[in-house]
């Protein structure tokens, strides 16, 4: 129980929100421009999810759509400065939630964004935190560690999700060929005709997903090694069949230690600016 | 520091339970349905070494005869969510009729379309490598009614 409240200092959690409602804005105009595109689709090809129908959330039109990305936009730059963290967060979650469940009801689901949904929920529950704010907080530790959790499970669950779909004939097939036949790079096109490297590296995944939850049983300095290996291999996936997981990484950094990074910088701009007020010679 | 009450904890273990029993489910029993919490199963399908690869896509025809390309920039779907229709487009090819739909609310100017296919590229794959060959094959066919 200590360890899922496990204190962090508040400033972690106030870059985390920082970047997290920016990448929102950012993901409403640059990444996922086509969600937006919903509005001018037929309301025939809409096909709810479990949780529209429950709700009984209307059918996207023009409008709904145009009102949403607009007000969720104002939302998500307005609570980037880290003012009214409640009211602005709980606005923000529920309208991104709202704009997932668009993006996802018109026959295809995405599972990139799992852990970030996860994030726009537990931020608000953090209350004020300021970038410099040192003290270590129980809420700020919890949330940390329900966004951890999140990316953790998105990469144990999926290879679960292999094997109950693939099993374990998944390692030996042709998932990696298929992908990059519908959607590889020159890079991928140039290696996947070497042999039995795709299976090597459908192994490899399968691998690294099912040993996943072991960077909560390692000291500090093997987990943000672990971290980089995260980010990396969504860097070699990208490079191969351009698949950013983008909502993915930007939950990733819940792992960091944040603050300790962003002294580190504010440290390197101080002495640049006192070399720069000593007058040379 | 800052601490929390125990009702505030509790809370909070009780959402960490609740997110991750819906979470289990969603993974052992659920499907793409039940997004958030529905299985992660991007890319977990069975594909056999040798299976060929489906790359579909739409296409048409317009007044002119030119072969026009219905991608995501001139319908505003996805790829991932034709290909989620498929069965229905197959079933009933003058489902087809939305695509063109769209496609004329984004493109008002282009010249009308007078024919919309479904088409699928099957690219051949051997001992789970790409070999570079592939065939096209029209799945469903719709003739605009033209208004």
């Amino acid at each position: 129980m200590k360890w899922l409240f496990a204190p962090v200092p508040r400033g972690r959690v106030a870059l985390l929100r920082t970047a997290v409602y920016l990448f929102t804005a950012l993901d409403l105009v640059v990444f996922t421009p086509w969600v937006r595109a919903h509005g001018s689709v037929d309301g025939e090809l809409y096909q709810p999810l479990w949780i529209a129908r429950v709700l009984h959330l209307p059918v996207p039109d023009s409008l709904l759509v145009q009102s949403i990305f607009w007000v969720l936009l104002a939302a998500a730059l307005a609570a980037a400065t880290g003012r009214a963290p409640r009211l602005l967060g709980w606005t923000v979650f529920l309208l991104y939630f709202e704009w997932m469940i668009i993006a996802m009801s018109y026959g295809k689901v995405d599972h990139d964004r799992f852990a970030f949904l996860v994030a726009l929920a537990v931020l608000p529950t953090c209350g004020a935190a300021r970038w410099r704010d040192r003290e270590p907080s129980e809420r700020a530790g919890w949330a940390l560690r329900m966004v951890q959790l999140a990316v953790v499970a998105t990469y144990f669950l999926a290879a679960w999700a292999k094997l109950r779909y693939g099993g374990p004939e998944w390692m030996t097939g042709s998932v990696l060929a298929r992908a990059i036949l519908r959607r590889g790079t020159e890079l991928a096109h140039l290696i996947a005709p070497v042999p039995y490297l795709l299976i090597l590296a459908q192994i490899g995944i399968m691998a690294f997903e099912l040993t996943s939850p072991l960077v909560f049983v390692l000291p500090e300095k093997w987990r943000t090694r672990v971290v980089a290996f995260f980010y990396s291999f969504h860097l070699v996936t990208f490079s191969m069949i351009t698949i950013s997981f983008l909502p993915h990484l930007v939950a990733l950094l819940a792992f960091l230690p944040l603050e300790r990074a962003a002294d580190r910088v504010s440290e390197r701009v101080r002495r640049v600016r006192q070399r720069r007020a000593v007058p040379a010679g | 520091m800052e601490t929390m009450t125990n009702a505030q904890r509790a809370t909070r273990v009780l959402a960490t339970l609740l997110a991750a029993f819906a979470l289990l489910g969603g993974t052992l029993w659920g499907s793409d349905d039940h997004f958030p919490f529905g299985p992660f199963r991007m890319y977990a399908g069975v594909n056999p070494p040798n299976e060929p690869a489906p790359d579909p896509r739409l296409e048409g025809t317009d007044a002119h005869g030119a072969t026009v390309v219905l991608g995501e920039r001139e319908t505003g779907m996805r790829r991932a969510e034709i290909e989620g229709q498929q069965d229905l487009f197959v079933a009933d090819p003058a489902r087809l009729r939305e695509v063109v739909e769209a496609y004329r609310r984004r493109n008002p100017d282009a010249a009308a379309l007078v024919e919309v296919r479904y088409v699928m590229r099957w690219h051949e794959i051997r001992t789970s490598r790409p070999t570079g060959q592939w065939r096209d094959e029209v799945l469903a066919r719709w003739q605009v009614v033209q208004p």
